[in-house]
């Protein structure tokens, strides 16, 4: 006998269920619900253990129906508080609920719900994998580096809200939805960010943030209604970023940064995938934000080798993005830019328009390149005096080991200047 | 060759927060392992046990319902296979997939009545 399972089929099928029983019952049994789908996985992890059913998928979706009728007559037996599910002509509604197009339209209920505006935006995150995703609580804690306690914290504030009653479980029309089209990308790219920036020693936490990212943007895109320029260039956009997945980290779990990356680990399949989805995100003359990072990525993917980026090019369209996202990060990318590209004034101009604390945590980023630019300019003992602050007020372990490299190579010039 | 019986003691699964992912995991790995020992052809059966207990207990015969949450070590199923002694049934217990849940796999050779004719 062989497992014919797919891989991640509980926890896909994990939010597939809670969305669609969700939709039968309502928001308001969400708890109830989650609970009578763990138990189905639970029941089938040992009931398979000697063999498996012929369609795993079919076995899991019956299994968990039929636990939440139980658990819901149950209920019933002592309130009255569940539509009468045996009337004939309900439950041949119920069943066709159970089909795939019907199961894929309560999965984006259940998104564009995780992604609401009036949940906190930290909950949100939280919210979405575990709902959405599958994921458990140790599981969420572990991929955004932050204690079990915590998560369950939001998710219990995120429950909370939705049970005011005020959210609708459904997808959004007219005029509503682009808004709320864009809540919803903004808490994709994050999660796809979570995995992308991370620094867990797991590697394959990392990937399972940036699939779940991309799978969910995936199922925007099979929906008409969902379906638009901005999500085919977000999509592009994961597909350019994580084609560099791999090469992103050493052996050692060292970060390397784009100068450094073996490009022959590039993974061009996503490249090409992410092309397509440009082709298509650019059929709309209107671009947005991820249309100018998704062109920024593709830039960088297009040049053999570092020293043949295009860095003209790829300041261009910063300038782009930053005349419709005017945030500091972009102005010190840009500094960062016109550093490679030896435009030395260019970069200086930049950085002035800066101070460390526009970038709040990140500002050892701002003094790590202030440190670039005196060191291009030939001023040593500035550079490592910017180092030191760099290195005074990274958090971050692996960013600090990368900036310490860096610091001793300086301090060798300076040694080799003096001798 | 003589007949074990590997029984495996430890938490519910139910009672340890698993994630989707996790249990299916597992569920591979024990799946793997049934088909290890069916491909050597030493498996002699086995039964996972549902975790609800009745408990029988002395003269009066008092009976109680108790579940996985109010017993500490439940037993959470058997397998019984054919080897030579204890040793080989310890290696092929070595692929027991529930060691780090705390598990705990009890070998017990079954008893043997020789037929004295």
């Amino acid at each position: 006998m062989e497992n014919k399972l797919i891989d991640h089929l509980f926890r896909y099928h994990s939010g597939k269920m809670v969305s669609v029983l969700t939709r039968i019952f309502g928001l308001s049994h969400l708890e109830t619900i989650e609970d009578a789908v763990q138990d189905t996985f639970i029941k089938a992890s040992v009931a398979w253990r000697q063999q498996q059913p012929e369609n795993p998928e079919a076995w899991l979706t019956k299994a968990a129906k039929n636990r939440v009728l139980d658990i819901f007559r149950k209920l019933k037996a002592e309130k009255n508080l569940l539509p009468n599910l045996q009337q004939s002509r309900d439950f041949i509604a119920v069943n066709e609920l159970f089909l795939d197009a019907e199961i894929e339209d309560a999965q984006l209920r259940m998104i564009f719900t995780a992604c609401h505006p009036d949940l906190d935006p930290r909950d949100r995150i939280s919210f979405a994998l575990k709902t959405v995703s599958g994921f458990s609580i140790k599981e969420i804690a572990s991929a955004l580096l932050t204690k079990e306690e915590t998560v369950k914290k939001r998710l219990f504030r995120a429950r909370k809200t939705i049970q005011k009653g005020t959210i609708q479980f459904h997808i959004p029309q007219g005029k509503a939805l682009p808004q709320r089209l864009e809540s919803v990308m903004e808490v994709l790219y994050l999660i796809f960010n979570e995995g992308f920036h991370s620094n867990t020693q797991e590697q394959l936490i990392r990937k399972e943030l940036c699939g779940e990212a991309m799978r969910l943007c995936q199922m925007l895109l099979k929906n008409e209604l969902t379906r638009s320029s901005v999500v085919y260039a977000l999509f592009a956009l994961m597909c350019f970023h994580s084609a560099r997945l791999e090469a992103k980290i050493n052996s050692s779990n060292e970060i390397l940064d784009l100068k450094q990356q073996d490009r022959s680990l590039w993974h061009f399949p996503l490249v090409q995938l992410g092309n397509t989805m440009m082709n298509k995100a650019v059929l709309d003359p209107e671009y947005s934000c991820y249309h100018y990072e998704a062109a920024i990525a593709a830039e960088h993917l297009r040049a053999e080798h570092f020293d043949d980026t295009n860095w003209t090019k790829i300041l261009y369209w910063y300038e782009c993005l930053y005349a419709m996202q005017p945030i500091p990060i972009h102005i010190l990318t840009m500094a960062v830019v016109c550093l490679q590209s030896l435009d030395f004034d260019k970069a200086k101009h930049y950085l002035e328009q800066l101070e460390a604390s526009d970038l709040e945590q990140r500002s050892y980023l701002y003094y790590g390149t202030l440190s670039d630019y005196y060191y291009a300019t030939k001023n040593i003992e500035k550079a490592i005096e910017y180092l030191d602050l760099a290195l005074q007020t990274v958090t971050n372990s692996l960013e600090k080991e990368h900036l310490q490299r860096k610091r001793i190579t300086l301090t060798n010039s300076t040694l080799k200047r003096k001798s | 060759m003589k007949e074990f019986m590997m029984i495996f003691v430890g938490a519910d699964y139910a009672d340890l927060g698993l994630s989707p992912e996790e249990l299916q995991n597992r569920m591979g790995k024990w799946f793997a392992w049934g088909n290890k020992m069916e491909a050597a052809g030493i498996l002699r059966g086995g039964n996972a046990l549902n975790p609800q207990i009745r408990r029988i207990v002395g003269e009066n015969r008092t009976v109680t319902d108790l579940t996985s949450a109010e017993v500490k070590e439940i037993i959470g199923g058997y397998y019984l296979v054919v080897a030579k002694d204890f040793d080989a049934v310890q290696e092929i217990a070595q692929d027991f997939p529930d060691y780090d849940l705390g598990g705990t796999v009890e070998i017990r050779e079954v008893t043997v009545f020789e037929d004295h004719k």
